[in-house]
């Protein structure tokens, strides 16, 4: 009987999905209690319940500083991952990403108007704080959301989702290459401005930000676990999932819409942070033995999470008062794990035909 | 009452300068609950895009399909999987998800928006595995299965869709002589439950062995149907698939490989089966078998004599009695 198989992988994988949001537990405490200053965890633990660590200069780090990075840590890596396997997916293509259909250069390209532009009418430079943080979100959710228009419009038009992958790619390349035009014209510390935020960035968001930040990233969440059958049915290929009634066209525009909201609200407000969307579907698979994506969305919103506080953590050299670009880290401590998990197993065998 | 109904329908592709382009046109077709039905015909024909077209697929020119008494344009696209299932000859694009989790991705027309399995999923998932004999496999990983598992697992997962009607595309390319009677006898036994099976197929044995009635599909011709002995002994299965050339052996269902005579003709006797080996050798290299040769070659199961009007010899394999004609026909060689 079936029915034993079903609960026997029922109870394995609740047991994994409950050890996966323990650890996540365990990596947001550590995030949170350690930095430039340590804070014990009794401290920190009566802070988050009563709202009082016992000390008033701790209550200032942990609400205004460690909190909201560690909770935007905890979306970026989520809505990256999942963003990722369904890029993944959607196009069968180990390589696709977050940023596979342009979004990331749609989004800097706005940046990039926004910072070389300004400078002229009036100086993006001047701008301080909060006004000059939210028209870098603006701009780059208006680029980002025009990449997503035009994509989608390709993407009610077009049969094959492979056509719309290399629409997406001739897109980001023309962004980019306007990206450089502007930069060749502008000024050194535009330029500056425009790199650090092509860094990528976690800490940048206040509570303000977060206001915005997290609902808009939950309902993109919200919609990956509910798209997660449909991507299931495409693991068999595209005439395999219309024969089982999928409406590839809806089911198509459902996935982009869902990819761009996670994926450019990512880098409308922490900068575009690569390499992590990328790796993390394959780290999961690789790790958890699965490609149902019934059980791999929570499975990388959990491990997701707690891999960018990890990641996170070690950007912000503990002890010390320089903190590393995001992006670095990620790449630099991913990639090795990537390859070493991938010489381990062999073969690609985890995720495609061999 | 059949499964599928095809009236006056016409098939092909529209483009948007010309004309539209028209593979077939007024086919009547019709499958019965337990038929199997193999479609045949040259490549291009539009055997695919028939198969296209009644899955909804691709816009008919002209005509009706009917599912039972409902025309296609009334199913939506969930409620034609429901009558509908499909096994391609293509593989599924992930191998990394359990035979388990394959067939529970066939419920998908009735499954609940999380992909949340109901008991009466469950019964549909369990049914499939049983009736394909794959309950071994249930918990195998795609990577780990033959060509041939594969196959019964696709099968399988048509199955848990539950559909009256199953379109299989090439069901034993790819499979060796063991699993291919597998496939065969367990699409037999699908049909005898009630299924009707559709097979888009270039395989003699499938069509002519296991099918109970032939389409065929031929270049500006009506449509040919009927059961597959009938149109062979009245030479139509020849013409569609232009096996005329060929030597198309009618009694026995096989293509004969066409070795021009070289003048050597012998006259054959001895038990059934070794004579029929005999003589597809002999055809091969050349040699005809003729009631009227003066030669002579008495088979039995172990030797093979023979008798020309000068002599007589022994031989005890075809390999050598094939070896002796060889010479004879080049007397200067050497063996």
């Amino acid at each position: 009987m079936i029915t034993q198989f079903l609960e026997a992988s029922q109870k394995k994988w609740t047991k994994v999905l409950i050890g996966l949001a323990v650890a996540l537990v365990l990596c947001f405490l550590v995030n949170v209690a350690l930095g430039s200053v340590t804070i014990p965890l009794s401290n920190l633990l009566s802070f988050i319940t009563s709202g009082n660590s016992g000390q008033p200069s701790w209550d200032m780090i942990l609400s205004n500083f460690r909190l909201p990075k560690a909770i935007t840590a905890v979306l970026v890596g989520s809505a990256l991952g999942v963003s990722g396997l369904q890029m993944q997916t959607l196009f069968r293509n180990p390589l696709a990403g977050p940023y596979i259909l342009g979004i990331s250069s749609g989004a800097g390209l706005g940046v990039a108007i926004a910072i070389f532009l300004g400078f002229y009418l009036g100086g993006f430079l001047e701008l301080s704080g909060i006004g000059r943080s939210w028209l870098l979100v603006a701009s780059a959710g208006a680029g980002s959301f025009l990449v997503l228009l035009i994509i989608s419009l390709a993407a009610t038009r077009l049969k094959d989702s492979i056509t719309l992958l290399i629409i997406g790619l001739m897109f980001g390349a023309a962004a980019g290459a306007l990206v450089s035009i502007l930069q060749f014209f502008s000024q050194a510390e535009n330029i500056q401005a425009y790199v650090i935020w092509s860094f990528g960035s976690l800490g940048s968001l206040s509570w303000s930000e977060l206001y915005v930040f997290i609902p808009v990233i939950l309902i993109g969440l919200i919609g990956s676990v509910l798209l997660s059958k449909p991507l299931n049915t495409l693991l068999l290929g595209e005439n395999y999932a219309v024969s089982l009634g999928l409406n590839i066209k809806k089911i198509r525009l459902l996935i982009i819409i869902n990819t761009a909201i996670l994926a450019g609200t990512v880098t409308a407000f922490c900068g575009p942070i690569a390499f992590f969307g990328v790796a993390l579907p394959h780290l999961t698979r690789m790790l958890f033995n699965t490609s149902n994506h019934l059980l791999l969305t929570p499975l990388i919103i959990l491990f997701g999470s707690a891999l960018m506080l990890i990641f996170d953590f070690i950007a912000q050299l503990p002890g010390m008062e320089a903190t590393l670009p995001i992006n670095a880290v990620t790449a630099l401590f991913g990639a090795p794990f990537v390859i070493y998990i991938l010489l381990r197993k062999k073969n690609l065998n985890y995720a495609y035909q061999s | 009452m059949s499964l599928l109904e095809t009236r006056s329908l016409s098939i092909g592709y529209t483009q948007k300068a010309t004309s539209p382009k028209v593979l077939q046109k007024d086919v009547n077709l019709s499958i019965n609950p337990g038929e199997i039905i193999s479609l045949m015909g040259q490549n291009g024909v539009g055997k695919t895009t028939f198969v296209k077209t009644i899955s909804g697929l691709i816009p008919r020119l002209s005509g009706e399909v009917y599912y039972h008494h409902d025309p296609l344009e009334h199913l939506n696209a969930n409620e034609l999987a429901r009558r509908l299932s499909i096994v391609l000859t293509e593989k599924p694009y992930s191998h990394n998800i359990s035979v388990l989790e394959l067939i529970a991705i066939g419920r998908h027309p009735y499954s609940n928006w999380m992909g949340v399995l109901s008991d009466k999923d469950k019964k549909a998932i369990d049914w499939a595995i049983n009736e394909t004999h794959i309950n071994y496999l249930a918990d195998k990983k795609l990577y780990e299965l033959s060509d041939g598992q594969l196959q019964k697992v696709m099968i399988a997962r048509a199955l848990a869709q539950e559909t009256d009607l199953i379109i299989l595309d090439e069901p034993a390319a790819h499979l060796d002589l063991y699993n291919k009677i597998e496939v065969m006898t367990l699409l037999r036994s699908i049909a005898q439950k009630g299924k009707g099976i559709l097979i888009s197929t270039h395989d003699m044995q499938i069509s002519t062995q296991l099918s109970d009635r032939l389409w065929l599909f031929n270049f500006n011709e009506p449509v040919q149907q009927g059961t597959p002995e009938d149109l062979i002994l009245d030479g139509t299965l020849e013409k569609t698939l232009y096996l005329q050339d060929y030597g198309y052996d009618m009694i026995h269902g096989s293509i004969n490989i066409g070795t021009p005579e070289n003048g050597t003709s012998v006259k054959l006797e001895g038990p059934e089966a070794v004579l029929f080996w005999t003589s597809q050798a002999l055809r091969r290299n050349g040699i005809k078998v003729s009631e009227s040769a003066e030669t002579t070659v008495s088979c039995s199961k172990k030797e093979w004599i023979i008798r020309t009007p000068e002599s007589s010899k022994h031989c005890t394999t075809i390999g050598e009695l094939l070896a002796y004609f060889r010479q004879a026909a080049n007397p200067g060689s050497r063996l």
